[in-house]
């Protein structure tokens, strides 16, 4: 009986007053719920990023299993290679773990600013309720830099979320076999760009080389990234205050931030100032007390848009990461906090600190061909600094 | 308070506990049935009241949480082909409409400076789809479906030698973008039919001989309120006021500041979730142009660049909302939103307004103009 096959199966009515039969009615019930929320209670997100073996999995198992009393979410893998797939999430809350499916959605016809991960992740909080925090884990031989951008969201887009961090294991055994890897198109290796864009750094595994090893290999770390706090350690346990609300993006938190870039000066770049891998440079010392800010930018613009800062190298400059603090001509009583992922870059201002200490204008630099006396004599240039 | 249901079987009285699965999804009330066997006694008159079969069943709205008035109304007539000899953008017969040329670019931010040749090529793609955006406004009128301005806009591209840029991008089922009151942009073109009073937004995208062009305009149905012209006059000075700042050496993230002022002085907001663009050989491509205020949009304009300018003003609130079409932009509070976009080319003085129409300024400074010293800009 051809006709009988198409007759569906009955469902039972399930009463009103507790419908979840109806999955719109659900769905219009979160996103009401999802307005009343708090548009200030933002959630952050930490980067972690690390080589296969650098104790990633580790790490997290270890923020999640602890009780912090925070409920915690877990993505894992990467955004932004492929569409239209579930992702698999972890959910930690008071130590007991479950696991979610994200749903990345089509993209958009026109640019959407806001990546399919990031959406993927407000519409689960929509649907669960909202985390406390989010760990996004990369995959061991990803390139950080996208995926930060992509989570470095302007303000204005009013999103649920706001990136807190990257943070970057390494597996003291092999890091320097890693470090020196070639990529055959002269690139940036993954392993260097981790540490270069990392606001944290974790040296794992620590048990497992000499420490005059290991002091070599903070060195070569020291070298890539004078900017990121640097943290030893055995089995990926740290203290969860140096990897967790750490507000690297954050304008209020950058004055007390960064006490290595403090005490980073130029001289200590000396014996090194002329260098085709990456390294941190910090201009400082400049010859005014407060900034002209267009002309700065423009001269951020060409350095990290135009790549037209001449160098001493064949290939062009690379910006991996950049942090800075100015003073403004216009305001000297507040203070221009400057960030940078690649080619995106912001300005902050906020108020003086009241702190003894005064941190002096600079400008610190991460990324490939930079040529310290080069830099410097461009900048100086573009400000009329004689 | 839940009642007792009683079976829609003819003749029966029985209490009923359960109900038809194909009513639930279609959201057809009443449809209680005592048993299966009942239901199956029944079958032959009860599928009656479900809808028609659909064109495919991820293209059925089962019911959306509405932000305000505006409803989709399926099913969607069937795709519309494109003949053979007709040259199609990559995306065009991949199964999911992704483009593969652009997910090789998607985290570039580096904006290509066109040749003579790419030029010249852009100039006739976006005269192309001018054309064709005339066409299909013209044919707004209470009564007509955007299903039949969609078919319109459709023909005259394909009279064009032309590939309609919507059509299967990202899966997009339809040749034109339709959005209608309330909502934003990417509205899919279906059975509902225009009313006096509504206000709509036709977004033409064309593909020829290798280059997209790509423009979009809202217009009155009939006579509208007060409130609606006056929004899509503000969202036409938003764009206006935006290309004038069009010239080698201005920031592409300082376009944002130009259009929330002016929508702010006519108490309208500026939409977020949606960019202009680079386009030429991508439909979609560096730079990344924000119409809000505070954004990192990476990028110096230059001679040569070539991208959109396409604000979305909003009556009320700038938030929006997704219909689960996966498309439908619509405003969250359900007030009225306008748009309007052209596809702008960098000159060595200003811009050249690829799109314009008959009664529009197509270049900025006009080099006709009798007193020709504007300033030159050299950065």
């Amino acid at each position: 009986m051809e006709e009988n096959t198409e007759i569906p199966e009955l469902v039972e009515v399930i009463p009103e007053t507790n419908s979840i039969s109806n999955p719109v009615q659900e769905i219009e019930k979160l996103n009401i719920e999802g307005n009343n929320k708090t548009p200030d209670l933002k959630v952050p997100i930490t980067i972690v990023t690390g080589f296969l073996g650098s104790g990633k999995t580790t790490l997290l198992n270890y923020i999640l299993t602890e009780r912090h009393g925070k409920k915690i979410a877990v993505v894992l893998n990467e955004f932004g290679e492929s569409s239209g797939i579930e992702k698999l999430l972890s959910i930690s809350q008071d130590g007991d773990l479950f696991e979610e499916w994200l749903e990345l959605k089509n993209g958009c016809l026109c640019c959407s600013v806001k990546d399919n991960g990031v959406k993927a992740i407000e519409n689960l909080m929509q649907k669960k309720g909202s985390f406390d925090y989010i760990l996004l884990e990369t995959t061991g031989l990803a390139d950080p830099g996208p995926i930060a951008s992509m989570f470095w969201l302007d303000d204005d887009l009013g999103s649920d979320v706001y990136l807190d961090g990257i943070i970057t294991l390494v597996d003291a055994k092999y890091i320097q076999q890693y470090l020196l890897e070639k990529k055959k198109d002269e690139s940036i290796n993954e392993a260097v760009r981790q540490i270069a864009i990392a606001d944290r750094i974790i040296i794992n595994k620590i048990d497992l080389v000499t420490s005059s090893t290991l002091n070599t290999i903070q060195e070569q770390i020291r070298l890539i990234n004078s900017a990121a706090n640097i943290l030893r350690t055995e089995k990926s346990r740290v203290p969860l205050n140096f990897i967790l609300d750490i507000h690297a993006f954050d304008a209020k938190q950058v004055l007390t931030l960064n006490p290595e870039v403090n005490t980073l000066e130029p001289t200590t770049q000396s014996n090194h100032h002329i260098e085709e891998d990456v390294r941190t440079i910090c201009l400082s010392e400049f010859p005014v007390k407060t900034i002209d800010m267009p002309k700065i930018e423009r001269w951020v613009q060409w350095l990290l848009w135009e790549k037209t800062i001449s160098t001493t190298f064949s290939d062009k400059i690379t910006i991996l990461r950049l942090k800075g603090i100015l003073t403004p001509i216009s305001n000297p009583d507040s203070r221009i906090i400057i960030q940078g992922v690649q080619e995106l870059y912001d300005l902050q201002q906020v108020p003086s600190s009241n702190n003894d200490e005064i941190i002096e204008d600079k400008l610190v630099i991460i990324g490939k061909n930079l040529d310290y006396q080069k830099l410097k004599q461009s900048l100086w240039d573009c400000m009329n600094w004689s | 308070m839940s009642k007792v249901q009683l079976c829609q079987g003819v003749g029966c009285t029985e209490a009923a506990k359960l109900q038809c699965p194909t009513c639930l999804k279609q959201n057809i009330s009443g449809s209680f049935f005592c048993s299966q066997g009942c239901f199956k006694k029944n079958w032959s008159t009860h599928k009656l009241v479900h809808q028609p079969a659909l064109v495919a069943e991820k293209t059925y709205i089962p019911k959306f949480s509405y932000t305000g008035t505006l409803r989709a109304i399926y099913p969607l007539s069937p795709k519309r082909q494109v003949p053979l000899h007709i040259e199609r953008p990559d995306y065009a017969d991949n199964p999911q409409g992704i483009s593969m040329s652009e997910k090789a670019e998607k985290n570039s931010t580096s904006i290509k400076v066109l040749d003579k040749e790419e030029i010249e090529r852009m100039r006739t793609v976006c005269k192309l789809a001018r054309e064709v955006l005339d066409i299909g406004a013209a044919t707004i009128k209470p009564g007509v479906t955007t299903d039949e301005i969609d078919r319109v806009i459709h023909e005259a591209i394909i009279e064009r030698d032309s590939y309609p840029s919507p059509l299967n991008y990202f899966e997009f089922p339809k040749s034109v973008c339709t959005s209608v009151n309330e909502a934003i942009c990417h509205g899919i073109p279906d059975r509902r039919e225009l009313v006096e009073g509504d206000i709509i937004n036709l977004d033409v995208s064309v593909y020829h001989k290798g280059f997209h062009g790509d423009l979009n305009e809202t217009y009155p149905v009939g006579i509208i309120d007060e409130e609606s012209s006056k929004l899509i006059r503000t969202a036409k000075e938003c764009l206006d006021k935006a290309i004038e700042c069009v010239r080698p050496g201005f920031l592409y993230r300082d376009l944002g500041a130009v259009i929330e002022k002016n929508a702010k002085a006519n108490n309208c907001s500026v939409v977020r979730t949606y960019c202009g663009h680079g386009v030429h050989r991508l439909f979609h491509c560096a730079p990344n142009v924000p119409h809000y205020t505070k954004n990192k949009a990476v990028g110096t304009m230059k001679s040569g660049h070539c991208f959109t300018i396409e604000p979305m003003i909003n009556l009320g609130t700038w938030r929006d909302r997704h219909w689960s079409d996966n498309w439908t932009a619509v405003t969250e509070d359900g007030r009225r939103s306008a748009q309007f976009e052209h596809t702008l080319l960098v000159t060595e003085t200003g811009v050249e307004i690829l799109t314009a129409g008959k009664n529009e300024r197509r270049f900025i400074p006009d080099p006709n103009a009798e007193s020709n010293n504007y300033p030159q800009n050299n950065v």
